[in-house]
C-alpha cells in the first residue's frame, strides 16, 4: 500500500536551537498514528513542516508516496494547536470559505454543510454569526471544517486539548470512520492516555528526535514481555543489580522490574530470590505511559534513539 | 502564487466588508457629514445665536445712538430665508455672498442699550460691574470723551475670549467713528463708500478644452475635496488592512487558512478584496460628487447662492484619482500588513502606524505650498516621491494639469516602489502570522525581511 504520507529525515533549526532532528514517520491507509512527545518536543514544528507552513532545513516530505506538492495539501485536513473563526462571518459561509480554499465547489458543498451541521446538532445555527456560538459549538464548527471537503488525510494538531467531553466523543467517532474507510489519522498529543487508546501506530519524539516508533501494539507487547511487578522485602537496591534486571523502579512495597530483551521471568526468579524476600512476582503490560518515560529517559542517557526500530515501515 | 487562492480570499474580504451595516452606513453618512460640516454651521448661527447685550456709555455723546443703529438687527435678518434672497441689498455687485452673511450675523447677534453718562464715571462703572456679574448685562463697552482723537474703547465683560464678538464690535466702532470723522472732515461718507468699493476679481481657468470661468473657490474646493477624500479613505482603509491582519492572527484563523493558501496569496487576497471594498464605496461617493455638480443638478439646488461656483469634475481627472488611489492604497496597506502580522494586538501595532501615518499626513503640510504655487521645484519633487506621489500628485492634477512627464514619472517610481514595498512586506508579513508572544524588536524584523 502507497503510504499516505511519509517523513523523511527532516530537520529545522531556529538559531542554535534544533526544534526537529531528523523526524522520519510514515502513515498508512486505514491508520491512525499518534505523533507523542513532551511539551516542546517538536511536534508541532514537525507538523508545521507536514503541512508547508514552515520549511524544513533538510529532509523531505512526501505525500500519496511522491515529493510534496503544494495542491497535495488541499486533499489533507488540517486542524491547527491554535485555532479560530473569523467571528462575524456566519456558519454557512465560513464553512463554504473553508471548504472553497480547499478547491471545493460552493455548490457542491452546501448539501455536505447541511449534512454536517445535522450530525453535529448546529442546524438550526447555520445562519448565526460565529462569535454568537458558544465555544463547544464552535470547536464543533472547526471539526466540520476540517473534514468538510472530504480529506484523505486528517494531520491534527492537539485535538483533543480544551475540548468538552461531547466533542472529544465526536473526534473519537470520526478517527475511528476513517481508519474503517481507509484513510488515515495523524494526531500528535502529549496526553499518553489518548495516544494509548486511539492509536495504530506511534511515534514518540523527545528533543526533536524519535526515540520510539512503530506499531503500539508490538511496541507493547515487546515492552510488557519483560515488564513485571515485584513485590518483596529486603535490600530492595539490589535489585539492579541482578543479572537479567534493565532496571528497576521502587514502588511502595516492591519494585517494577524491567528486564533485559533477551532475559526471561523465570530465568531472573531464582536470583531474585537469592536477592530479597519476594511476596509476589508477575508479568505485567506496561502503559504507554511508561514506556513513553522509559524511552525519553533512555534517550536522554544514551543521546539518541533507543535502540528500537525507529522507522517502522 | 495561485489565482484562485487567492481570489478565494479576496471574495471573503470583500463580502465581508460590503455585507456589513457599517460599510453602508460609512458609505452614506460620510458625504452627510461633510454636507453638514460645510451647511450646518451657517443654519445654525441664524437660528441659534443667543443676543450679546451690550451697555454702551458715550462720553463722547456723538458715537453711542449711532452704534446702537448700526447693531440694531435688521428687519429681515434673523430670517434663514434671507440666505436665498439674493442680492436685496444695496451695492450690487459689490457684495459677496459672504460679506451678506457676515452682515446679517452681525445684525442678529446684539442687543445694544445706551446708557446716559453719569456724573460720576467710577460709580456708573461700579453698577455696571455689578450688572455684568449679576447676569442682567453681557458686556458693557465704555466710551471716553476723547475716544475720536484716541482711538480707544474699553471693552468689559466676564469673558473676553469671545474674539468674533470683539472682532465685529470693533469693526462697527471703527464704522461709525470713521463716518463721523468723515464728516468732521467735511466730506460725505455715503460718498467716500461709493469711491472706497472693493475690486473684485473674476478667475478664468485655462486648460486644453479653452478658458471656462471657475470661481478661485470652485476650483480649490475640488482640490481640497479630491485631496482629503483620497487621504481619508487612504488612512482608513490601511488601518481595516491592518485590523484585519491582527484579527486573522489573534482569533487563530490564519493558522487553518495558510495550510491551503501561501501567506503571499493571503496577503495578495486580503489586499484585492479590501481595495475593491474601498473601490466601491469611492464609486458611491464619486458619483454622488458627480452627480451633485451636474449643470441642472445645480440649478436644482435652492440653497446654493447664484454667485457660487460649483467645481466641474471631468473624466480625465476621475481616471487618476481612481488609479493615485490604487498607488496609494497598495503602497501603504501592504505597509500597514506588515505591521499588522508583526504584533498581537491592536494596541501594541498602533504605535508602529502612528510612524506610518506621518508618512500620509506630511503632504497635508505641503498642502498650501503646492495650492499656491503647483509647479515650484518644492512642488514637483515632493509629488515625485512615492509615498507622498498619490495625495500630492492627486492635488497637482486638480489645480493645473502638470507636464506629462511629471505625471509619468510620478506613476513610474510609485508603481515600482509599491512593488519593492509588497515584496518586503510579504516577507515581514509570512513570518509575523505565525509568531505570537512577545513583540518582535526592530532588529528581529530587520531578520524577517532578510531570511524569511
Amino acid at each position: 500500500m502507497t503510504p499516505l504520507l511519509e517523513l523523511d529525515a527532516v530537520r529545522k533549526s531556529y538559531g542554535d536551537f534544533r526544534a526537529v532532528d531528523g523526524v522520519s514517520l510514515t502513515v498508512e491507509p486505514g491508520s491512525i498514528c499518534g505523533l507523542l512527545g513532551p511539551n516542546g518536543a517538536g511536534k508541532t514544528t514537525s507538523i508545521r513542516m507536514i503541512m508547508d507552513i514552515i520549511a524544513p532545513d533538510a529532509g523531505e516530505v512526501r505525500f500519496f508516496g511522491r515529493p510534496r506538492q503544494r495542491d497535495d495539501l488541499l486533499r489533507v485536513g488540517y486542524l491547527p494547536e491554535e485555532r479560530g473563526l473569523y467571528r462575524k462571518m456566519t456558519v454557512t459561509d465560513h464553512l463554504v470559505f473553508l471548504g472553497r480554499l480547499h478547491g471545493a465547489k460552493k455548490r457542491r458543498m452546501v448539501p455536505a454543510i447541511e449534512e454536517w451541521l445535522d450530525k453535529v446538532e448546529l442546524s438550526e445555527w447555520a445562519g448565526k454569526k460565529v462569535e454568537e456560538l458558544s465555544k463547544g459549538m464552535q470547536q464543533k464548527i472547526q471539526l466540520v471544517g476540517t473534514v468538510l471537503h472530504k480529506p484523505d488525510l486528517l494531520v491534527l494538531d492537539e485535538p483533543f486539548s480544551g475540548l468538552d467531553p461531547i466533542n472529544q466523543g465526536l473526534f473519537k467517532d470520526l478517527l475511528a470512520e476513517y481508519r474503517r474507510d481507509g484513510r488515515a489519522v495523524l494526531f500528535s498529543t502529549h496526553i499518553m492516555e489518548q495516544a494509548d487508546k486511539l492509536c495504530d501506530r506511534i511515534c514518540l519524539i523527545s528533543r526533536g528526535r524519535v526515540v520510539l516508533a512503530g506499531e503500539l501494539k508490538a511496541i507493547k507487547r515487546r515492552f510488557g514481555g519483560n515488564s513485571y511487578r515485584l513485590v518483596a522485602s529486603g535490600n530492595l537496591d539490589r535489585l539492579a543489580a541482578v543479572p537479567g534486571v534493565a532496571r528497576a523502579i521502587a514502588q511502595d512495597d516492591g519494585a517494577r522490574l524491567l528486564l533485559e530483551d533477551d532475559a526471561s521471568g523465570a530465568e531472573v526468579l531464582p536470583r531474585l530470590l537469592e536477592a530479597v524476600t519476594v511476596h509476589e512476582f508477575r508479568s505485567e503490560e506496561p502503559e504507554l505511559e511508561e514506556i513513553f518515560i522509559q524511552a525519553v529517559g533512555d534517550s536522554e542517557r544514551t543521546g539518541g534513539a533507543a535502540g528500537e526500530e525507529r522507522h517502522a515501515r | 502564487m495561485r489565482v484562485r487562492q487567492a481570489f478565494v480570499v479576496a471574495q471573503r474580504e470583500y463580502l465581508a466588508r460590503v455585507k456589513s451595516l457599517g460599510f453602508w452606513l460609512a458609505t452614506i453618512v460620510l458625504p452627510l457629514f461633510l454636507a453638514a460640516i460645510g451647511i450646518l454651521p451657517t443654519l445654525f448661527l441664524f437660528k441659534s445665536v443667543s443676543a450679546h447685550r451690550v451697555a454702551v456709555v458715550d462720553r463722547t455723546g456723538e458715537l453711542g445712538a449711532e452704534l446702537a443703529t448700526r447693531l440694531a438687527p435688521a428687519p429681515e435678518a434673523a430670517a434663514p430665508a434671507a440666505l436665498t434672497a439674493g442680492k436685496a441689498e444695496a451695492e450690487p455687485g459689490t457684495e459677496g455672498f459672504e460679506q451678506q452673511l457676515e452682515r446679517q450675523l452681525e445684525a442678529a447677534r446684539f442687543e445694544v442699550t445706551v446708557e446716559p453718562a453719569a456724573a460720576d464715571p467710577e460709580a456708573q462703572q461700579a453698577e455696571l460691574n455689578r450688572r455684568v456679574l449679576e447676569g442682567e448685562l453681557d458686556a458693557w463697552i465704555w466710551i471716553a470723551g476723547d475716544a475720536l482723537e484716541s482711538s480707544r474703547v474699553e471693552y468689559h465683560a466676564a469673558s473676553v475670549s469671545n474674539f468674533i464678538t470683539q472682532d465685529r464690535l470693533q469693526d462697527a466702532l471703527t464704522a461709525v467713528a470713521r463716518e463721523h470723522r468723515y464728516r468732521n472732515a467735511g466730506l460725505d461718507p455715503e460718498q467716500i463708500r461709493e469711491l472706497a468699493r472693493r475690486v473684485r476679481m473674476t478667475t478664468f481657468r485655462i486648460t486644453e478644452e479653452g478658458g471656462e470661468e471657475e470661481g478661485a473657490e470652485a476650483g480649490l474646493i475640488l482640490a481640497y475635496a479630491l485631496f482629503f477624500l483620497l487621504y481619508m479613505v487612504l488612512v482608513f482603509y490601511g488601518q481595516q488592512v491592518m485590523n484585519g491582519v491582527i484579527e486573522e492572527k489573534s482569533s487563530r484563523i490564519v493558522e487553518v487558512v495558510v495550510s491551503t493558501v501561501r501567506p503571499f496569496e493571503l496577503l495578495m487576497g486580503k489586499l484585492l478584496g479590501i481595495c475593491c471594498a474601498a473601490l466601491t464605496q469611492l464609486a458611491v461617493w464619486l458619483g454622488t460628487m458627480v452627480a451633485f455638480t451636474l449643470p441642472g443638478v445645480v440649478s436644482a439646488m435652492a440653497w446654493i447662492p447664484e454667485d457660487v461656483d460649483v467645481p466641474s469634475i471631468s473624466a480625465g481627472l476621475i481616471v487618476h484619482f481612481v488609479l493615485l488611489f490604487l498607488l496609494g492604497f497598495f503602497v501603504f496597506s501592504t505597509v500597514y500588513a506588515a505591521i499588522g502580522s508583526a504584533f498581537n494586538n491592536v494596541q501594541e501595532a498602533q504605535q508602529w502606524a502612528g510612524f506610518i501615518v506621518i508618512f500620509l499626513v506630511a503632504p497635508v503640510l505641503f498642502f498650501w505650498m503646492v495650492i499656491n504655487d503647483p509647479d515650484s521645484t518644492v512642488s514637483v519633487v515632493a509629488s515625485l516621491i512615492p509615498f507622498f506621489t498619490p495625495l500630492l500628485m492627486m492635488l497637482r492634477i486638480a489645480i493645473k494639469t502638470p507636464p506629462f512627464w511629471q505625471v509619468a514619472l510620478g506613476y513610474l517610481l510609485t508603481t515600482a516602489f509599491t512593488l519593492g514595498m509588497i515584496w518586503l512586506s510579504a516577507r515581514v508579513y509570512r513570518t509575523g502570522i505565525l509568531m505570537y508572544g512577545k513583540k518582535p524588536t526592530l532588529k528581529e524584523l530587520w531578520r524577517w525581511m532578510r531570511y524569511a
